[in-house]
């Protein structure tokens, strides 16, 4: 059994940024951070499952930030979290139609020294309809790029991972899946115009 | 783009990512919209897939710190100290378990004491021989009360059936022998015949003996709706001689018997 890590701010954003051991940073998060983010939530109508949700949300928006280092340090990490969750929370209830009662609740519950979140929120939707598209890639396409650049896996090691005879089969199926997910994003042209803004 | 130029785009973007750089090929979309929209999509890709790797990885993080919050909850594992997440929950942890170890034992308590009581265990937890040497026979040198001291309880029960005049002490002395003989029937015929004497001549001797070894003689007979109005009598008379001894009664006990009988 790993022994516990626990993080300063300025460690934990470290850690994320060498992203050396990833998942003690995501375990420190979730036992520091998750219990009263979820509360809030939950607080605010939504379901257990629902908290559970829109917590892990936060993560990987608050990880994908720090790693693109834009998290500059306006506020404690703990209130960061939170701030986005609360976002999160509210554009899912605007989804579900609730929103002009839950809305002055909303509203009455936020911290007027939050962090200022919108350009990073603004994307947040975006990045969920992408991610759907890439899960409806068929599973070895998902395996293969998820080796290649997520886990940054070379041909070689992605070859003792996967049922394949070689580097070249690798390199080739890999250059196949990778349009394949282009041409499925160029199939949704609202999500590629706006999505050019990330990447700018 | 030829899919030359697309492969070409691809290497070209897997290069700098693994340089950690992301400025563009120059030398292919300078002059190219074309080649620079395909960039733009690849990137676009490429951003897409890591967003969902880090989505796969914190939702694998999350399933195994709900796995852990839920072992928490249910067990302590020997020899490995754990840190608590808050004090608040901890103690709500503690609470719970504590109120859990309570209503268990109530539980149990309940259980054991339904499956335990009834008119015999109480018969049993609150039968007393009398003792005729610290009441009113005292002193008496006649035949039965020597029977009665010596326990002979035959001899009791013969010297009473033959007895002249017949009293409500022999009566009583008699109702007593048959308790002791476990003959609960005769004994309540000797009590009952106690308290009809004393009813009708409106005398006491013996009354408040024979009242409460009657309700005894009840419980032993597993009546103990029979019981029940005589125990509340002496319970509520203060001058009784047995009030003393029915006050100390689990009247509890006796209803939970009562309830079961009458199941």
């Amino acid at each position: 059994m790993k022994a516990e890590v626990n993080y300063t701010d300025v460690e934990l954003i470290a850690a994320i940024s060498a992203g050396t051991d990833l998942n003690r940073a995501i375990q420190f998060i979730y036992r520091q951070h998750a219990e009263a983010t979820s509360a809030f939530i939950r607080h605010y109508g939504g379901s257990e499952q629902d908290a559970d949700d829109i917590f892990q949300e936060a993560v990987v928006a608050f990880i994908d930030i720090v790693r693109k280092g834009k998290f500059r340090m306006e506020s404690n990490v703990r209130t960061f979290l939170a701030s986005i969750a609360k976002h999160c929370w509210f554009n899912e209830l605007k989804k579900r139609d609730r929103a002009d009662q839950r809305h002055r609740k909303f509203e009455l519950g936020r911290d007027q020294n939050e962090p200022d979140i919108a350009e990073h929120i603004s994307l947040l939707e975006r990045k969920k309809q992408l991610r759907d598209i890439v899960d409806s890639l068929g599973e070895s396409c998902r395996k293969i790029l998820l080796l290649f650049y997520y886990e940054n896996m070379s041909m070689k090691e992605i070859v003792s991972h996967l049922p394949y005879e070689n580097e070249q089969v690798v390199r080739n199926k890999k250059y196949k899946c990778l349009q394949q997910l282009t041409g499925l994003i160029k199939d949704n042209p609202a999500i590629a115009r706006q999505m050019q803004e990330i990447i700018k | 783009m030829t899919p030359d130029q697309t492969r070409l785009l691809i290497d070209h973007l897997d290069e700098n990512l693994r340089s950690k750089a992301t400025a563009p090929p120059d030398d292919i979309i300078a002059n190219d919209p074309e080649a620079e929209k395909e960039w733009n999509y690849l990137s676009l890709a490429v951003d897409a897939i890591k967003d969902a790797g880090l989505n796969q990885q914190v939702a694998a993080v999350r399933t195994a710190w709900k796995a852990g919050q839920a072992a928490d909850a249910s067990s302590t594992v020997p020899g490995v100290t754990t840190k608590s997440r808050t004090p608040v929950r901890t103690l709500y942890r503690y609470t719970l378990r504590a109120a859990a170890v309570i209503l268990i034992i109530t539980g149990s308590t309940a259980i054991y004491k339904y499956l335990s009581v009834s008119s015999a265990s109480l018969y049993d937890r609150y039968y007393s021989s009398y003792s005729l040497n610290t009441a009113r026979g005292a002193g008496d040198t006649d035949l039965i009360s020597q029977a009665y001291n010596a326990k002979d309880w035959t001899t009791v029960r013969h010297l009473a059936a033959t007895a002249k005049p017949h009293t409500n002490q022999t009566d009583f002395l008699a109702g007593m022998a048959c308790l002791e003989q476990k003959q609960y029937d005769e004994a309540i015929s000797h009590f009952e015949q106690i308290i009809a004497v004393n009813s009708h001549a409106g005398t006491d001797y013996y009354q408040d003996e024979a009242e409460y070894y009657l309700a005894i003689s009840w419980l032993a007979r597993k009546k103990i709706n029979e019981a029940m109005p005589i125990l509340e009598k002496i319970l509520t008379d203060q001058h009784h001689q047995y009030h003393e001894k029915v006050m100390k009664m689990s009247f509890l006990d006796l209803r939970l018997a009562q309830y079961k009988e009458n199941k």
